[in-house]
């Protein structure tokens, strides 16, 4: 324990040197360009960042901002450039990769141009261009970046509120590339934890993630339609399909490049469900969700697998300044139907659970923790575990409203033995590699990340 | 599953082509806007329906006085009132208000009837009611009541203060004893150097269980 704590800190002294010249430069880049340019919706309702992120910490939506997104991102008044940028600066340095140079490396990640905001009264949208730095990547499962932009999460929105002394509806409409992208909540897959570019919280090496982990971002499309009640009940139906021709502006290019577009069969059913309650100067939800996709073994005909998800999660937020605290834990179980015959199901789990503390929207800290786990039915025994799992302490401070600088720390206590394509990884198969527990994987990660 | 896809994308058709009209429209620079629907659809998020907000980051603005409403949201919209959650919530709210929205949202709120909270704790309550009516002739700090009002609901520019959340009340005191951020409240600056922490925290408890 005690070696982890001290490599880590090694780790982050060296890090140091580059990133608070950088920060520096950041954070005065944003100062200057404070009045001129603040992303689009604080531009177009004229508030600060943490009238809608939790003490400033973007993207986790407070009430209000959740309200902002649900009808449409319509509020406020229409921007003349209805455009922002972001960028994300970061350091990754794992504490044992065996084999495989090169190790410590403080990278450009990636910037995002986002589009968005209020087109009618009841129609808005926002729109996300992602462009990843040619690094040559730090770990064999942050997976080499592209040097390549691409489409990314997006999402168009018409909504309309009836509203009176007695009643409070919202209802809408969604057309998204993500499936949980349309979500409010930051139990989401799409906005859980993790969400930090670049960082490698989430599900970690050696552990394949149900599908509705991200596994159709901008691969597939759907469309839905919702309806939020009285602040009490959010509900919910989408149905999916590939994102390929006319959608294909949603989907392409592919991200990394040479990666292949997934093709599901027909049109895929997502449900969501979700209870909320705010008392005093707390809120809570709890939530359920649905996800059953069909998923073509190879391209886009023959045979398909199944992939059926369930997911139940929970929020609680206490905001009153100075302080925050939120509370996001989800738990997914996906059982696997292969279309081959006679193969065997199989099942895969991830549960995540995060919780964080600001004060005065400027410093922060959060513990998460994550476990999956595959069944492994179709990939032969294996000498390693059959998931992953770890723990994520972080701390953050954010100097201006539009500047976040973060240091995590990623402790593994188990490794699987799948690497994210789902096949048996080198950890399993090349023991010439002297990577020999799960420790070995623990990484430091420091990130500065900017919104202008 | 066609046919779900088809339901969805009809439906969504079917509710723009319906209800796209100015009556759900949260248009902040839109002067046809009236107070009441400015209230319930943009302000309610905040504020809570009627103006009574559940959370205490946001004051509650049912039955407050139209006058002293009129003049904190013009405030806003001049950046007079520079309070730090003002500058980050309510400026950019207030920025394009006409004379006439303020005006209507002034005469909503006042017509709404406030609810209020049930403070637990009895000694807090005693002494608060005790500076509201008395003051505090040691630190020279007068009753409340001189100003705002028997029962604390104000009466023009004196504020409404019963019924107020605690913790609001115990922002803007510190707001008004430490800074200037609220120059409008410069009579109220002499009030709020005479009392402390702990008797703030009374008085503000008090405050936010009465009527
Ligand atoms: C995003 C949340 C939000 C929205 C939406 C919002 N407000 Fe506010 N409002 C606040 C906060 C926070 C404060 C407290 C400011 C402070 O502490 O100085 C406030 C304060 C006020 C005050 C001062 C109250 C007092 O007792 O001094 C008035 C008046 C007000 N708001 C009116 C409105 C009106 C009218 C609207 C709609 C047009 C509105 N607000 C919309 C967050 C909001
Ligand atoms: C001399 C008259 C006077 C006295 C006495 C007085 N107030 Fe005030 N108070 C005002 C005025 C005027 C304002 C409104 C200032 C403004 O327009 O910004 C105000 C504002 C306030 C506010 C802010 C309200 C809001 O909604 O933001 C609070 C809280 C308050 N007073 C509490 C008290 C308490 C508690 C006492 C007794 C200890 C007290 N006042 C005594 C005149 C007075």
């Amino acid at each position: 324990m005690k070696y982890r704590i001290s490599s880590g800190m090694r780790a982050m002294v060296r890090h140091l040197q580059w990133v608070l010249p950088t920060a520096l430069a950041v954070t005065t880049t944003a100062v200057s360009l404070q009045a001129s340019a603040t992303p689009i919706f604080a531009r177009q309702t004229g508030q600060n960042c943490q009238a809608c992120h939790v003490g400033g910490q973007f993207p986790e939506l407070t009430p209000y901002g959740r309200m902002f997104k649900l009808t449409g991102y319509t509020l406020g008044q229409r921007t003349k450039l209805p455009l922002a940028v972001m960028a994300v600066f970061t350091g990754t340095e794992q504490k044992n990769v065996g084999a495989a140079p090169p190790n410590s490396a403080f990278s450009f990640n990636t910037a995002s141009l986002f589009a968005g905001g209020k087109i009618t009264d009841n129609i808005g949208f926002l729109a996300q261009y992602t462009y990843n730095s040619p690094s040559t990547g730090t770990g064999p499962f942050i997976g080499p970046f592209s040097g390549q932009a691409g489409s990314d999460n997006t999402d168009f929105r018409y909504a309309n509120r009836i509203v009176n002394d007695s009643t409070d509806l919202i209802y809408g409409v969604t057309f998204n590339n993500n499936p949980s992208v349309e979500d409010v909540w930051n139990s989401s897959p799409a906005w859980g934890y993790g969400y930090v570019p670049g960082s490698t919280n989430g599900a970690g090496p050696g552990f394949l993630a149900p599908i509705l982990d991200g596994g159709l971002a901008q691969q597939a499309v759907g469309a839905g339609a919702y309806v939020y009640w009285n602040k009490t009940i959010y509900a919910e139906i989408s149905g999916y399909r590939t994102g390929n021709g006319v959608f294909s502006f949603l989907t392409q290019p592919q991200n990394p490049p040479g990666a292949s577009q997934t093709y599901i069969a027909g049109t895929n059913p997502y449900l969501r469900l979700a209870l909320t309650h705010d008392w005093g100067d707390s809120n809570a939800m709890v939530g359920y969700t649905y996800f059953d996709v069909n998923q073509y073994e190879n391209g886009s005909s023959g045979l398909t697998d199944e992939y059926r998800d369930n997911m139940v999660d929970f929020q609680y937020q206490y905001i009153l300044d100075p302080n925050t605290v939120t509370v996001e834990v989800s738990d997914i179980n996906e059982t696997v139907n292969y279309g081959s015959a006679g193969s065997v199901s199989d099942t895969n789990s991830l549960f995540r659970a995060k919780a964080s503390y600001t004060y005065e929207a400027k410093y922060g800290g959060s513990l998460a923790f994550f476990s999956g786990t595959n069944s492994l039915n179709n990939y032969g025994p294996s000498m390693f575990g059959n998931g992953t799992s770890g723990w994520t302490p972080e701390i953050f401070w954010i100097p201006v409203q539009n500047v976040r600088i973060g240091y995590q720390y990623t402790f593994y206590n188990s490794v699987g033995a799948l690497d994210l394509t789902g096949t048996p990884n080198y950890y399993d198969t090349a023991q010439t590699l002297p990577i020999t527990k799960p420790g070995d994987y623990n990484t430091s990660f420091l990130y500065v990340w900017a919104a202008f | 599953m066609k046919k779900l896809m088809t339901v969805v994308v009809l439906g969504g058709v079917a509710l723009v082509a319906g209800c796209s009209d100015i009556q759900s429209s949260r248009d902040l620079a839109n002067p046809n806007l009236s107070g009441k629907q400015l209230a319930e659809q943009v302000c309610s998020f905040c504020h809570g329906a009627q103006g009574n907000s559940i959370d205490a980051q946001f004051p509650r603005l049912a039955g407050q006085q139209p006058q002293y409403l009129t003049e904190q949201l013009k405030a806003f919209r001049s950046h007079g009132r520079s309070d730090p959650k003002a500058t980050q919530y309510m400026w950019g709210i207030a920025r394009s208000l006409t004379d006439n929205q303020i005006a209507e949202l002034a005469s909503y709120y006042y017509g709404q009837i406030p609810t209020h909270g049930a403070p637990t704790n009895t000694t807090l309550v005693a002494e608060g009611d005790k500076i509201f009516h008395n003051g505090i002739p040691a630190t020279n700090v007068p009753p409340c009541f001189a100003c705002h009002g028997a029962d604390g609901h104000g009466h023009d520019n004196f504020p409404r203060i019963a019924s107020q959340h605690a913790n609001y009340i115990i922002k803007q005191l510190h707001v008004i004893k430490y800074t200037d951020e609220r120059p409008q409240a410069a009579i109220m600056k002499g009030v709020a150097h005479g009392l402390d922490d702990e008797q703030i925290r009374a008085v503000a408890t008090y405050l936010s269980g009465q009527s």
